[in-house]
């Protein structure tokens, strides 16, 4: 005799915080600092429009160590979410066929990675001169 | 056998006998092992051995059939391709795959998965049918390859175990349907993607995947289920903003 009573297991709410997660989390997380950035960079703009006292004021406060400390967090941050988003690039998209071959994934990110840092350079260099 | 190649190892088993247990529970069983023992060997040990009521489910034994698929030490894996000799000293902990509801010990429900890659059209349907005469449908290396990792799949639901948004939407159709799906999608020879595309959009289709990605890494065979999910988000996404042209083009 067989009896079926399938058993269904409940996923934990805080699935997310187990190890196996760790790393999807964390990538999520850091989207978070990247809005934050964004709100930072939003801020600086608006005290440029209210002002030269406004935009002062926002200078200043960019060098209280409380500033320092937010945007090494937040470049940090930075950091991992553009490194994770460019590992995940090649997931979106269709398997590249070149010369009859996939071209790695690995290829892939590397290269986008090269070109955003390129990019970060072309707007750094632009800056300073 | 000199005594150094007489090892043991102990085993937690997760055990569920519907007739007479309530919920599951670990029971620890402890085995003599070799340096090439799989842990499906030391399963059916335990089954010849000590107790012939533990129910677990193997074919092949060669990483092909796909059935023997289960938690070890917290990752899903195939039970025939995980050697007792990386997981030493132990105690090593053996559960069901997450995810899916117990039958029984280490016996899962496969019967929605099932339901989920027979939806989905998994055989190529040409634009035109020709007679057997006209000969074979040629494909380019290239074009094979467009799809060919897709093709490997051996539906043993490792990536459904590993994906927490199916366990927390057990109705979306998941990593190892959306493989097949493309491996069918992808290939020059079929021109059913329109009715495949129809079965994905929303949150049972392609959208409850947030690129966790972990599926693509308990893959045993390196089919990239995630990238078969992913590029359909494209393809979905598209799909929802062109659809009005289309239904103009058709009428
Ligand atoms: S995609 Fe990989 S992990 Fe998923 S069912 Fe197929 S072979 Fe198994
Ligand atoms: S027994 Fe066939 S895959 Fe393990």
């Amino acid at each position: 005799m067989s009896e079926r009573r399938p058993y269904v297991r409940r996923q934990s709410r805080l699935w997310w915080a187990s190890r196996t997660y760790r790393g999807y989390t964390l990538r999520e997380l850091s989207g978070v600092g990247v809005a934050v950035y964004g709100a930072v960079l939003l801020a600086g703009l608006d005290s440029v429009r209210r002002g030269p006292d406004a935009y002062a004021a926002f200078v200043g406060w960019l060098s209280t160590p409380v500033a320092i400390v937010l945007h090494l967090v937040l470049l940090a941050a930075m950091l991992l979410h553009g490194l994770t988003w460019f590992q995940t690039l090649p997931k979106t998209m269709p398997r590249l066929i070149v010369g009859g071959q996939a071209v790695p994934q690995k290829t892939i990110t590397n290269a986008a990675i090269g070109l955003a840092m390129l990019c970060s350079l072309a707007l750094v260099i632009g800056a300073l001169s | 056998m000199a005594d150094r190649d007489r090892l043991t190892i102990e085993l937690w088993i997760l055990r569920y006998r519907p007739a007479q247990d309530e919920e599951p529970h670990f029971v620890s069983y402890t085995v003599t092992y070799t340096e090439e023992m799989s842990v499906l060997e030391a399963l059916q040990s335990i089954k010849d051995e000590q107790d012939g009521s533990l129910s677990f489910r193997w074919s092949c034994r060669m990483a092909i059939c796909g059935s023997c698929g289960m938690m070890i030490d917290g990752t899903p894996k195939l039970a025939c391709s995980t050697f007792l000799r990386d997981l030493a000293p132990g105690p090593v902990k053996i559960a069901p795959l997450e995810n899916f509801p117990i039958e029984r010990d280490l016996v899962v429900t496969v019967a929605d998965f099932v339901k989920k890659i027979e939806s989905i059209y998994p055989f190529i349907m040409p634009k035109e049918t020709k007679p057997v005469e006209a000969g074979e449908y040629l494909q380019t290396p290239a074009q094979m390859a467009a799809y060919e990792p897709f093709s490997d799949c051996i539906n043993c639901m490792l990536c459904y175990a590993a994906c927490p948004q199916f366990g927390a939407n057990p109705d979306f159709i998941g990593p190892g349907a959306m493989a097949l799906l493309q491996r069918y999608n992808g290939d020059s020879r079929d021109a059913g993607s329109r009715e495949r595309l129809d079965l994905i959009h929303g949150e049972d289709g392609v959208w409850s995947c947030t690129a966790v990605g972990l599926c693509s890494e308990a893959c045993p065979k390196l089919v990239d289920p995630a990238n078969a999910v992913n590029q359909n988000k494209t393809n979905s996404a598209f799909d929802f903003f062109l659809r009005g042209l289309r239904k103009e083009n058709h009428s």
